[in-house]
């Protein structure tokens, strides 16, 4: 077996010149893939600071077991002038849903708050944004067109990338719940709630952020997803058993005045996800958004950065032709604005009904685009130009 | 706990090395060309982790 | 041009240029990395170097499970604890064809339910209970058969059921309700197996067998056979039970430290590093398989050949999907291998349960099916370990017609638990 001795080589340079050959076309493979590799995971997103951010700590000051980690996030504090309630709002659970984190990336650039105070998170899974899904063919990165050119980010993944850790056990079994989960949810964020102080990295990360959300007593926690279109959890507010009434507001006012979103209750036998333990483990009531992203279909065509952006696809389509689609889609797809803008009002809209729930302790916020704006100026119209701000008011996400 | 677990991480990176190596070497020695191409493209996820670029 | 077009073309040229590299005699690994780069060629892609490397990465957690566990088998062959064990089981059970058909069974199911992999079966209890099969007068490509399909089984069988984990976690469903409706028909189908390939009055000739079988080295002893697999099993029942407060070891690392303490323990001085090199030259076609898979599914993703191919299947008509359950998994499994549950398994389910049926039951006799198509090109990944492990040096087709009996069985017993979960589902016990 290991001597291949029924060789068909004439001569003895042959095998020699072909390995030759076969190393540099490895080398070249491995140095061409491993740029690209590189250049994802260093990739520099910019956040021109809104006028309206006050503070910028990193997620370790919270909990020093992410210090020194790639985990070790922004987070981007915006005081109200008036004093009211504490939402923080997360993007970048799942990397691979843009959406999440751009409409997040828009409150960080552009929100000033009235009354009560808001905290931005743009990379809750910073390891999720330096790595693609393995077999998903996703692009590394995509571009915003803007008023002053061009925004590059991260396209992310599901799951925290391996180099930061590994490696994965045979079944993740969910603390503390002991729930059984496929072996990679323990690099899912989303799965890893409420975390656990000596845990994996993943782990470390929702641990240090319920110490956020406990220590600065934060109200509302938003999450911010988008899902694929097969997947029944879509165009809803994920509401915490605390949180009914204000989603049941949401939905309302948003489904009356702006689009059609649902709700429904977190299951309480599905553990590890936001709105189901930040409710159960601190004050805060969860919420979790999901718009809708076609580009997370298994069924769909040509995997493009273009794709990415308009959210067209015939073969969704054609699913949905079958009824096998929990939303609609038509040739005009889900673009990315239409995406953010969802998410944008969908935030803006659960200020506004917290505050009229809870008068004593309002939310209000100005600069941040609803719905209908960002699909008509385009979400890269509030993404601000790095070389004009401020000194000091940059920051690399 | 944590200590441990970057401990197990070496070791995989150990792990990886040494099978990249056995990699080669069977690379180098085997005369069949079929053969070379697959060690070569199976020894590329190999050094990619190695390099901790992947 | 229409996106059905487009993945129409670049799946044909995928198909012509594979069919191509067999005629040229490629190796099924090398036909398919062909076709991948045919595929990103015709799909505008050129050759596209990062999607290559990604697509090869897919694989590498797998992969290193097959090398350590292989290091280990071999490292226990090498002692001659097989041997010992082999020798050991024949005489104690050769009275009783049927207790000992049993006891193989329950040998065959325990490592891949535990772990959810069939080629842990194959690798670390296949080649032991082959060698029985075997001296129990049952044809080489017989034993093939049964261990292959039994280890398919063992993968499907709870605990940990990779195909039932990840469809599950894709339509938000926990993963709960699932141990008898895996378990019982994983365990039925696996008897049915044994006895209709193995099965005989035929009485075990203990002095032949034993004559024909190499004998243990001095020093051997059950105590040195069995101490690396407790401390395989001792790993993995120590991240059950206190999975929060022992750090996470993995499946090759444990595998690795059953080889160690094997090594250690052999009567004979063992070549460690001849053994290594060894082992991955005999798995370099399941590593290469593997690897190419990875490429191959990349760029059928990339070009969008793997939703056409999704998109299709689902869009068949209901009495037309269930028609074709068989023959749909099996291949979704050939070709994608556990990529399967996500790009089928989650819009078939959720296409089941928009119908009415029971989820879980329904995902359950799905998840029996699947492992079949392991035996399928272009993969063939567990077909080709077992042939490998088993020492079935005959045709592969061969080997297939082998396994026909008892996969219609299977196919049988899974697409009835589809057609009828609504009625089964009191097994979920929800």
């Amino acid at each position: 077996m290991m001597a291949d001795r029924n060789d068909s080589d004439v001569g003895s340079r042959l095998p020699l010149v072909r390995k030759l050959v076969l190393s540099s076309l490895g080398v070249l493979l491995l140095a061409t893939s491993g740029v690209s590799f590189y250049r994802h995971r260093h990739l520099e997103e910019t956040v021109v600071l809104s006028p309206g951010v006050t503070e910028v700590k990193r997620l370790s000051d919270y909990f020093d077991g992410v210090r020194g980690t790639i985990n070790d996030c922004n987070l981007y504090f915006l005081e109200g002038q008036e004093p009211g309630a504490t939402m923080l709002v997360m993007g970048g659970t799942h990397p691979e849903e843009p959406g999440g984190r751009l409409a997040a990336w828009l409150f960080a650039e552009n929100a000033v708050m009235e009354q009560g105070r808001l905290i931005v998170v743009l990379s809750a899974n910073r390891s999720a944004t330096t790595v693609t899904r393995l077999g998903g063919a996703y692009p590394t990165d995509f571009v915003i067109p803007t008023d002053w050119g061009e925004q590059a980010f991260r396209m992310g993944d599901r799951w925290s990338n391996p180099l930061d850790q590994w490696p994965d056990p045979e079944v993740y079994i969910h603390d503390p719940s002991g729930q059984n989960l496929a072996y990679v949810d323990i690099r899912n964020l989303n799965r890893a709630w409420p975390g656990r102080p000596n845990g994996t990295l993943t782990e470390r990360t929702t641990y240090a952020l319920m110490e956020l959300i406990r220590r600065e007593r934060v109200d509302i926690v938003i999450d911010l997803h988008e899902a694929e279109l097969q997947y029944p959890v879509i165009s809803t507010i994920v509401a915490h058993d605390r949180g009914e009434e204000l989603a049941a507001f949401v939905s309302m006012m948003l489904s009356d005045e702006e689009f059609n979103i649902g709700m429904e209750y977190s299951p309480k036998n599905l553990h590890g996800l936001s709105h189901r333990e930040v409710g159960d483990y601190s004050d805060a009531v969860p919420l979790e958004f999901e718009a809708p992203e076609p580009f997370l279909d298994a069924t769909r065509g040509r995997t493009t950065r273009e794709q990415l952006l308009t959210g067209q696809d015939e073969f969704v389509m054609k699913a949905g032709e079958h009824g096998l689609l929990f939303e609609r889609i038509d040739e005009h797809g889900w673009p990315i604005d239409v995406r953010v803008g969802r998410h944008t009002s969908a935030v803006l809209q659960t200020m506004e009904s917290w505050t009229i729930l809870n008068p004593d302790r309002p939310l209000s916020c100005r600069g941040v685009p609803r719905y209908a704006e960002v699909i008509e100026q385009g979400l890269g119209h509030w993404l601000h130009d790095p070389s004009q701000a401020p000194p000091g008011r940059v920051v690399i996400e | 706990m944590v200590f441990l677990q970057m401990l197990i991480t070496v070791i995989y990176y150990c792990l990886i090395a040494y099978v990249a190596v056995i990699l080669i070497w069977n690379l180098v020695k085997t005369r069949q060309w079929q053969h070379e191409v697959l060690y070569a493209i199976v020894l590329l996820p190999f050094v990619l982790r190695l390099l901790r670029l992947k | 041009m229409s996106m059905f077009t487009y993945a129409g073309i670049v799946l044909g040229v995928m198909v012509a240029v594979y069919i191509a590299a067999k005629f040229l005699r490629l190796s099924t690994e090398l036909g398919m990395l062909a076709a991948a780069l045919g595929g990103g060629l015709v799909g505008g892609f050129g050759l596209p170097a990062r999607h290559i490397a990604e697509g090869a990465m897919t694989y590498l957690d797998i992969i290193l499970i097959f090398i350590t566990a292989t290091l280990f088998m071999n490292i226990l062959k090498e002692s001659g604890g097989i041997a010992f064990v082999v020798r050991g089981i024949l005489v104690r059970f050769h009275r009783s064809r049927a207790l000992l058909m049993v006891l193989l069974t329950v040998l065959l199911l325990l490592p891949g339910a535990l772990t959810g992999a069939g080629s842990v079966t194959v690798l670390i209890t296949g080649g032991m209970v082959a060698i029985v099969l075997e001296t129990m007068g049952i044809s080489k490509v017989r034993t093939a058969a049964i261990v292959f399909i039994v280890a398919g089984l063992s993968a499907a069988a709870p605990p940990v059921s990779l195909w039932a984990m990840m469809t599950a976690a894709g339509v938000n469903m926990p993963y709960i309700g699932f141990f008898l409706p895996l378990l019982v028909p994983c365990v039925v189908a696996s008897l049915i197996a044994i006895f209709l390939l193995g099965w005989s009055r035929e009485q075990i000739d203990l002095e032949t067998a034993l004559k024909e079988l190499p004998r243990a080295p001095e020093g051997m002893s059950w105590l040195k056979v069995i101490l690396p697999f407790v401390v395989f099993v001792l790993l993995v029942a120590i991240g059950r039970r206190w999975p929060h407060s022992t750090p996470v070891i993995g499946l090759p690392l444990m595998f690795l430290c059953a080889a160690g303490t094997s090594f250690v323990l052999s009567p004979l001085r063992l070549e460690f590093l001849q053994i290594s090199r060894e082992t991955i030259a005999q798995l370099l076609p399941l590593i290469g398989t593997l690897t190419c898979v990875g490429v191959l599914v990349q760029i059928m993703t990339l070009t969008g050949v793997r939703g056409l191919l999704a998109v299709t299947a689902v869009t068949l008509p209901v009495t037309l999907v269930f028609a074709t359950l068989f023959f749909v998994l099996p291949v979704s499994e050939a070709v994608l291998m556990w990529g399967a549950a996500p790009v089928l398994g989650v819009p078939l389910v959720l296409l089941f349960n928009t119908m009415g049926l029971n989820p879980i039951v329904a995902l359950a006799g799905m998840s029996v099916i699947w492992p079949l198509g392991d035996s399928l090109p272009p993969t063939a990944i567990i077909g080709r370990l077992t042939v490998e492990v088993v020492g079935y040096r005959d045709s592969y087709g061969r080997f297939l017609k082998s396994c026909a009996l008892p996969a219609v069985v299977i196919m049988i017993i899974g697409t009835l638990m589809v057609v009828f979960s609504s009625r089964l589902s009191f097994l979920t016990g929800l």
